[in-house]
């Protein structure tokens, strides 16, 4: 079986890789999630305690607060995205002047570091010295502090989300729908579709399996957010804006409470896998199902 | 059903014409088929009539209506395209269905249309698969079901068996004339295969670099070809051509090639000093006892008849025949041609004399 072998032997760095950083991290992760670890607490060493960190988060207030103030982010940031990309994408379609510099301007917040986008927006919001407060009040004389304000809080982390990743979906869709061929979209007017109705039969069905990876995606990083929202609002005011990421760290960092820090992170793990999942049946899985008879 | 009219079109691209002025008068249930080389503007004339390429100048007229301004969704007419434009999410039936289903008709009577298209295609088997899961003919004739389904004024198809094998093509020409005698529908039809269009129309219209050449029946196009171009673009395969003149000798006229070749013309041609073109179809020319003397460069037999390319002293000429040619490569035959097939074209204008 000389083929397995060369086979095995191409495959063997990515799978070392993989190895070191990946499967072995995820499994220490798993072995402390069952242990209680604080090295700089009452008791520093390492001890088997079953599962009771995971009986302990059912009942923690904080972290079921942090799971549902993170899904509403999600939620929010990842259909605005979508929406905004989707019309972003269109825009990039039609001929108009200036079109590529816009293209490249538009694309620049996805080569921005996450924490510098975090501390941008920060200067930015910051009362008395940020400019959106400024204009919000002598426009509007609208008072925003987002060191008070929790919706404006939280709304402020979606916008930022929103700025920062919308581009990814622009692209994204943008490929997709460049890589539509024209025949059907001709076929569809001539068989009397108005553009609405172009839309909802033609365009969408053909790029839905792009919109759904897309979707996966900016889920999965959506529930994962930590440095952005940590430079902007820390967590705050009060729990406002503390999503699971943010939870853990100050868990894991601060009160170096290890093992408990673990347990959350593989619970959310599994959230995220369940959520896509949940997704997956309702959107991939039926209609494969359809055409495979 | 409806008669169409195209008058005095004109397409440009910015400063490029494509399209200069174009007449096509088609009557209602006519099979029109629109035929010439690559970038003739066939195509784009077609896309015209359908409304998918805005009309630069002229009108286009659908059932005694100007439709230059009218969007392709209310022209009421079905295209089927080279590469069928199935939607590639939808079953047959719903391909079939969807121009029904965009006027808001019941499901019921959108069943039953279809169902009907599919017993004339013999697609019923196929009504729930999805078109990556069918064969190149019945995509092709998912299409058409599309197009019969709405029932409409005008068929229009874009070169729609191009995508296909030799000997599917055969069977799809013969099933879309046969529908087109049972439906009835006006249908304008774009191919660059003059022998679909010989075989399909009731009316060719010959088109090279946007202008029309010829419009007429296609035997009439056989017989009479109003220029060299249309002269050498139908028919299979293509009419010989020699250059030449036409020249008294003894009472008579005759063709005298520029290479010195003697040729016979038509009874009562009369001599001219301009030159000529002298045309003349392989299946006109015969292998008979006192014939001119040719020699055979290449012998290429099908079966059912025997091409022969050959050369007059230095003028190729080349016959086909329905005999077996039993020469070689390199001796000598006398070829007879049928003086009366002979057509003559005035060598400057191309045109027909």
């Amino acid at each position: 079986m000389r083929s397995n072998t060369v086979g095995w032997l191409m495959l063997a760095p990515t799978i070392a890789i993989l190895a070191v950083f990946g499967i072995a991290p995820f499994i220490y992760v798993l072995y402390v999630a069952f242990h209680h670890w604080n090295p700089f607490g009452a008791d520093p060493l390492m001890t088997y305690n079953g599962a009771n960190n995971f009986r302990r988060l059912v009942f923690d207030r904080e972290f079921l607060l942090s799971i549902a103030v993170t899904i509403k982010f999600a939620f929010f940031a990842v259909v605005s995205e979508i929406i905004l990309g989707y019309l972003l994408a269109q825009l990039f379609m039609r001929e108009f002047p200036g079109r590529g510099l816009f293209r490249t301007v538009h694309t620049l917040p996805l080569i921005v570091a996450p924490i510098v986008v975090g501390s941008v927006w920060r200067l930015m919001t910051t009362p008395s010295i940020g400019i959106i407060p400024y204009l919000l009040k002598t426009w509007f004389g609208y008072d925003l502090n987002i060191g008070r304000d929790a919706g404006a809080a939280f709304l402020l982390t979606v916008i930022m989300d929103i700025w920062h990743w919308t581009p990814l979906v622009t692209l994204t869709l943008l490929a997709a729908l460049l890589s539509l061929p024209k025949e059907p979209f001709e076929q569809a007017q001539i068989d009397g579709a108005n553009r609405w109705q172009i839309f909802w039969h033609i365009t969408l069905p053909m790029i839905r399996p792009a919109i759904l990876a897309t979707v996966f995606i900016r889920l999965m990083d959506a529930l994962r957010t930590v440095d952005e929202v940590w430079m902007l609002t820390s967590g705050g005011p009060g729990a406002a804006t503390r999503y699971v990421g943010l939870h853990i760290w100050k868990i894991v960092f601060p009160k170096t409470d290890y093992g408990y820090g673990a347990a959350i992170s593989v619970i959310v793990l599994y959230l995220t896998l369940v959520m896509c999942w949940l997704l997956y049946v309702a959107l991939v899985a039926p209609r494969q199902k359809k055409e495979a008879e | 059903m409806a008669q169409v009219a195209v008058r005095n079109v004109v397409k440009k691209y910015g400063s490029l014409q494509v399209i200069h002025g174009v007449n096509i008068d088609i009557a209602d249930g006519e099979f029109v088929v629109l035929v010439g080389p690559s970038g003739c503007g066939k195509s784009t004339l077609l896309r015209m009539i359908a409304g998918l390429e805005r009309i630069s100048g002229g009108e286009v007229d659908i059932g005694g209506r100007v439709v230059n301004d009218v969007l392709p969704k209310d022209r009421d007419i079905a295209m089927v395209f080279q590469n069928y434009a199935l939607y590639p999410h939808k079953t047959v039936a719903e391909n079939m269905g969807f121009p029904l289903k965009l006027k808001g008709r019941p499901k019921d009577e959108i069943a039953a249309k279809v169902k009907k298209a599919a017993e004339i295609l013999a697609l019923e088997k196929l009504l729930d698969r999805y078109p990556k899961q069918l064969s190149g003919g019945q995509r092709q004739r998912v299409a058409m079901g599309r197009a019969i389904v709405r029932d409409p004024q005008v068929f229009l198809f874009d070169e729609p068996l191009s995508n296909l094998d030799a000997k599917l093509r055969v069977t799809m020409r013969v099933e879309i004339k046969e529908l087109h005698q049972r439906l009835k529908t006006t249908t304008v039809y774009v191919t660059h295969d003059q022998i679909e269009a010989m075989t399909m129309a009731d009316k060719i219209v010959v088109m090279r670099d946007g202008h029309v050449e010829q419009i007429g029946a296609p035997l009439d196009l056989y017989d009479r070809p109003a220029n060299t171009f249309v002269a050498g673009f139908i028919g299979s395969p293509a009419m010989n051509f020699v250059l030449g003149r036409l020249e008294g000798r003894d009472g008579e006229t005759v063709f005298v090639s520029d290479h010195g070749t003697v040729l016979p013309v038509p009874a009562g041609t009369a001599p001219r000093p301009e030159p000529v073109v002298y045309g003349i179809r392989p299946e006109h020319i015969d292998v008979r006892p006192g014939g001119i003397a040719a020699t055979i460069s290449v012998l290429e037999p099908t079966g059912s008849e025997t091409q022969i390319f050959a050369r007059i002293g230095e003028d190729p000429l080349n016959a086909a025949v329905r005999d077996r040619v039993a020469s070689r490569p390199g001796e000598t035959i006398p070829l007879s041609i049928d003086s009366q097939r002979v057509h003559l074209f005035d060598r400057q204008s191309g045109k027909r004399i």
